[in-house]
């Protein structure tokens, strides 16, 4: 009694697992139906994306309020969002440019295809800014890590900087300094820095970047240490200069936002925050969708809810 | 609760009556610093929680307490510049999703514990023990990316078949399914534990009065473990409550209006909580408290609640 | 007759249900494995636990008066290898640990001018270009400078076009995450050590010492409260308590081990205490009055007929524990922090498997194979662990059952 009953549920399960293998493999080959709702997916209000995205469709106080964008949308991250539109044939969303792959369709913006030879010229028009924000003269652990960050920044202005921001497919700013050419000025960094630790924080939109830029910075300026902690955009000025944060244990000595500054954060004197590349952000929509491109104009009304369906679009 | 008062009738002699009262003390010591966590908690909780109550918030206003708590829009207006909070749909439906979660979870978990203790072959419930105890290590956010990798297709293609549009199958079904199979391991091992524990005279009795081996154990086995599994439904209602890491990637994050409907999208408290907790100061964080300090009167209500309802059902005490 | 019959049915249709109860975790779990499976298993190889996650930088120029090669291969190479016989180097496209495009160094002439190159850092000694580096940028005099990112035949064309070159950057391997996995088992030791003898005693107290009164039933649901505290909460605690503790005490400068495996202990007790309280409340009252009865303590009581037949109670509740240790996130993000180590020291930052699969995951754009890899390598130690306890308490319980024989 006991093995048939054993058997019989390892047939079972045997069955049930094929059925839910089929199901997950197939893809659902149903035409697109303009008809239906379109379901707008966007990030929350921390997110450096969202102000990028909503800046650029010129829809910019959706950037802090959930309340004027339109009723029923859906609030995911940046792994969730590009998970949801690969199943939902019927969802906007927007992501990074570094983000897009092969599982979902980035759209073309006012007519310009979102590619990274397109952001270089500076013909595809939705980005945003990386920025860096330090701590003010004078308020670091040590000198050393004062004149270290300082000769950081100074080499995110240079070719060789420039390089490794392109290489890791955001856009640098155009310089034609090296780091060669500079380097005498910061003496700190012929000294063996190995037993000094910099700290790097804010946007986690940066992190790769970030972490690519200070990987190769360091055999540059004697081997300091690196230590990454990124959290989100704000903290890039929390971090740094908030006087009831700055000297806790998550106090940073370079903060990075993936958004301009905004209220608090511009009293900081201008010569402690600057910028350091570009980033394009792509709305994306399924791979069953026939959409190919939109305009600024085109996003702001789904986001707004004046489009409902997906053949307001194409009207 | 008898039988407990009982034991504590024992006389001890007299010989080791010092380390008695010394070991007594360390024992105390160790169950009151226990208890006394849950204050450091709330503590830190309540000290910002109150905040958007009892301060301007820099100049934003007061947020009133009682729109917070029945206002069915999360927030009207800017971050940071408005004090249009409330939670009065998420509560509801943060407790809507338990029961359901539990109702999948309880019973699925009770059965499976009450199999390997009692039904399953030995060399089936060793693999099934090692199955639970693992799924019991998976961490939360890979349930939530198998979640949003499988589940939510699954509930789509279904809202799909039954020709209702779902949003890309977030909705309250993933929560419930996803929170369901999180809270299983924990209501089966903890069941298991007390089935295993029902005293083998139980068992004996009711099958010397005739009872087969089935009734005897959904009969008597299942109802002398009542305490155990009751404290295997409370821990698992806790993890359902609690649970955000998995919940937010299958939610949608509902900003607005309460939905019963198993398709729709929602938002849990948890899951408010840790949108918000990239920020670091200003409203739009502290508020993120006060979420958090309803969630632990929603969760102290729920265990009084529970713990009343296993007095009444846990009356039958089977050592007597 | 026919009663019977009915009997067996229901019998029938009931066990039947408990068999496909069972079947639910069983799917669950193969549903997870397929799915971490098919994401992480080409990423599963032992270099990722050995290998250290920070890579080693090198920049370095040409030294003075060298010639290029303009030299033959002196072995054969597959398709995706590009050769410059110019510089006599060859360089492949492979993916790194992380799963990211690479470019490999795959072999160098000795007679190549970048066969030992000059170190532009603070080192004298001249670093040999080994075929196990990653060359990130090759930058020249005006002209172009050639990108990993590009892949390894532009990196060479560039390189066939240029006679000289102002400076290479390359790098070790790394993205392993052995720092993580020992980090891991430190915190299960450390929470374990912390947990459960408060966890045990306030069993013990609850159920063998405490009045039936309403103080204790208070204090019971003070500890059952816990259980529903989100963890985000306890890692807020964490940073809030435990962390300033722990930097107050010791070397600490902001989270650390310490102060961890303290947040995860509060979250564990009321685990513990509760699956070793109801082991203790089966223990048959007998037991007791018979020690006490042969003159025993009730400390001795407790400690050598009550606390041994709660052993298998106490076994769960670590297992349980330790499950929760591997898998919890949330409270550790906060309580230790998310930065990367490979020098794990008590003192220091470093992070568990969970939350390097959650650092993994808040990238952008997340590395879902690299996180799928994790979670295999958690199920497997989690899988060993029990494997071991339960050899361990078999072991023990024998070794007690010949001595009471």
């Amino acid at each position: 009694m006991k093995k048939i009953l054993s058997i019989l549920t390892m047939l079972l399960l045997g069955v049930s697992l094929i059925a839910c293998g089929e199901k997950t493999t197939t893809v659902s080959t149903s035409s697109f139906d303009e008809t239906k709702t379109i379901n707008v997916y966007t990030r929350d209000t921390t997110s450096g994306t969202r102000t990028g995205f909503m800046e650029g469709i010129g829809f910019a106080e959706a950037a802090t309020s959930d309340s004027v964008l339109v009723e029923g949308f859906l609030i995911k991250d940046n792994t969730g969002i590009l998970s949801t539109i690969g199943i939902d044939e019927y969802g906007i969303g927007y992501v990074s440019l570094s983000s897009v792959n092969n599982t979902i369709k980035g759209l073309s913006f006012n007519g310009v295809a979102p590619t990274e030879a397109n952001v270089i010229n500076d013909t595809y028009g939705l980005k945003r800014p990386f920025m860096w924000m330090l701590r003010a003269d004078g308020d670091y652990p040590s000198q050393d890590v004062e004149d270290i960050v300082n000769a950081f920044v100074a080499f995110l202005g240079t070719t060789d900087g420039g390089d490794i921001i392109n290489n890791q497919g955001a856009i640098a700013l155009p310089s034609t300094t090296t780091w060669d050419s500079i380097k005498a000025n910061h003496d700190v960094c012929i000294q063996d820095n190995s037993d000094i630790t910099v700290r790097f924080g804010g946007s986690d939109s940066i992190q790769k970047v970030a972490q690519a830029l200070t990987a190769a910075f360091m055999p540059k300026c004697g081997n300091f240490v690196a230590e990454h902690d990124h959290t989100g955009s704000s903290d890039a000025y929390k971090r740094t200069n908030d006087p009831a944060i700055k000297d806790t244990s998550v106090g940073k000595d370079v903060g990075f936002a993936s958004r301009n500054f905004r209220g608090a954060e511009l009293e900081v004197p201008a010569i402690q925050r600057g910028q350091l590349a570009w980033d394009a952000i792509v709305a994306i929509v399924n791979l069953n969708n026939p959409l190919t491109g939109v305009t600024a104009e085109d996003l702001k009304k789904m986001y707004d809810g004046t489009y409902t369906t997906w053949a307001d679009i194409q009207g | 609760m008898i039988a407990e008062a009982k034991k504590l009738q024992f006389r001890s002699t007299s010989k080791g009556k010092i380390t008695d009262k010394i070991a007594k003390i360390i024992f105390m010591s160790a169950t009151i610093l226990s208890a006394s966590f849950i204050f450091v908690i709330a503590g830190i909780v309540l000290v910002r929680g109150v905040i958007p109550f009892t301060t301007d918030n820099l100049g934003v206003g007061r947020v009133s307490l009682f729109s917070f708590l029945t206002g069915d829009i999360w927030l009207i207006g800017e971050t940071f510049a408005s004090n249009l909070y409330s939670i009065g749909f998420i509560i509801i439906s943060t407790l809507f999703i338990t029961l359901l979660s539990l109702a999948i979870s309880f019973p699925v978990g009770v059965l499976t514990a009450l199999f390997i203790a009692k039904i399953a072959p030995k060399p089936l419930a060793k693999v099934l023990r090692t199955v639970i105890e693992t799924l019991a290590s998976i961490p939360s956010i890979v349930f939530g990316l198998f979640g949003a990798g499988v589940i939510l297709k699954l509930v789509y293609d279904f809202s799909a078949l039954i020709g209702y549009q779902s949003k890309g199958g977030n909705s309250i079904l993933s929560v419930v399914i996803v929170l369901a199979l999180m809270t299983i391991p924990t209501i089966t091992t903890i069941s298991e534990v007390a089935i295993r524990s029902v005293d083998k005279s139980i068992e004996q009795g009711s099958l010397a009065l005739g009872a087969s081996k089935t009734q005897t154990n959904f009969k008597v086995i299942l109802s002398s473990a009542k305490s155990g599994i009751f404290t295997a439904a409370i821990l698992g209602i806790g993890r359902s409550l609690g649970e955000a890491t998995a919940v937010s990637l299958v939610a949608g994050g509902r900003r607005a209006g309460i939905s019963f409907d198993l398709l729709d999208t929602t938002s849990t408290l948890t899951t408010i909580m840790l949108e918000g907790l990239k920020e670091t100061t200003g409203i739009d964080y502290d508020i993120r408290f006060s979420v958090g300090l309803v969630l632990m009167v929603v969760i102290l209500l729920t265990n009084l609640l529970l713990n009343s309802i296993k007095r009444r059902v846990g009356v039958v005490n089977v050592k007597e | 007759m026919s009663k019977n019959k009915k009997r067996k049915a229901s019998d029938f249709v009931l066990n039947s249900i408990t068999y496909l109860s069972s079947t639910v975790s069983l799917i669950t779990l193969l549903g997870i494995l397929i799915f971490i499976f098919g994401q992480g298993f080409k990423l599963l190889n032992v270099d990722l636990l050995v290998e250290n996650f920070e890579s080693q930088g090198y920049v370095a120029d040409l030294y003075d008066n060298v010639r290029l090669c303009n030299c033959e291969p002196t072995i054969e190479f597959d398709e995706n290898t590009y050769y410059s016989p110019k510089w006599g180097v060859a360089l492949s496209d492979t993916t790194d640990l992380l799963g990211r495009t690479v470019v490999k160094v795959e072999f160098v002439d000795k007679d190549s001018p970048l066969y030992k190159v000059r170190d532009k850092g603070i080192g004298n000694d001249p670093i040999e270009l080994r075929d196990e580096y990653h060359i990130i940028r090759i930058a020249f005099d005006e002209y172009p400078t050639a990108l990993s990112r590009y892949g390894s035949e532009n990196m060479i064309n560039y390189l066939e076009a240029n006679d000289s070159l102002r400076e290479i950057e390359f790098q070790t391997e790394g993205g392993g995450i052995r720092g993580s996995i020992i980090t891991t088992l430190y915190l299960i030791v450390l929470t374990l050590a912390f947990a459960l003898p408060i966890g045990i005693a306030a069993a013990i107290y609850l159920n063998e010492y405490a009045p039936a009164n309403k103080v204790t039933k208070l204090m019971r649901s003070l500890i059952e409260t816990l259980t529903g505290v989100p963890s985000i909460i306890y890692g807020l605690m964490g940073l809030a308590v435990f962390v300033p503790l722990t930097v107050k005490l010791t070397s600490a400068t902001g989270g650390n081990l310490l102060s961890g495996a303290m947040t995860l202990a509060v979250i564990l007790l009321p685990i513990i205490i509760r699956t070793t309280e109801e082991s203790l409340k089966v223990i048959p009252d007998d037991y007791r009055q018979a020690s006490l009865a042969l003159g025993a303590s009730k400390t001795q009581t407790t400690f050598q007929i009550v606390l041994p037949s709660a052993v298998p109670g106490i076994m769960t509740a670590t297992l349980l524990a330790i499950g929760r240790i591997i898998g919890e996130s949330a409270a550790l993000v906060f309580a230790i922090g998310t930065a990367i180590k490979d020098e794990v020291s008590l003192t220091g930052k470093s992070t568990s498997l969970a939350v390097h699969i959650w650092a993994m995951m808040t990238d952008e754009p997340a590395n879902i194979e690299l996180s799928a890899t994790i979670a295999i390598i958690i199920m497997f130690i989690v899988v060993i662990l029990n494997i071991l306890i339960k050899i361990i308490s078999g072991r023990y319980m024998k070794r007690k059952m010949g001595v009471s024989s």
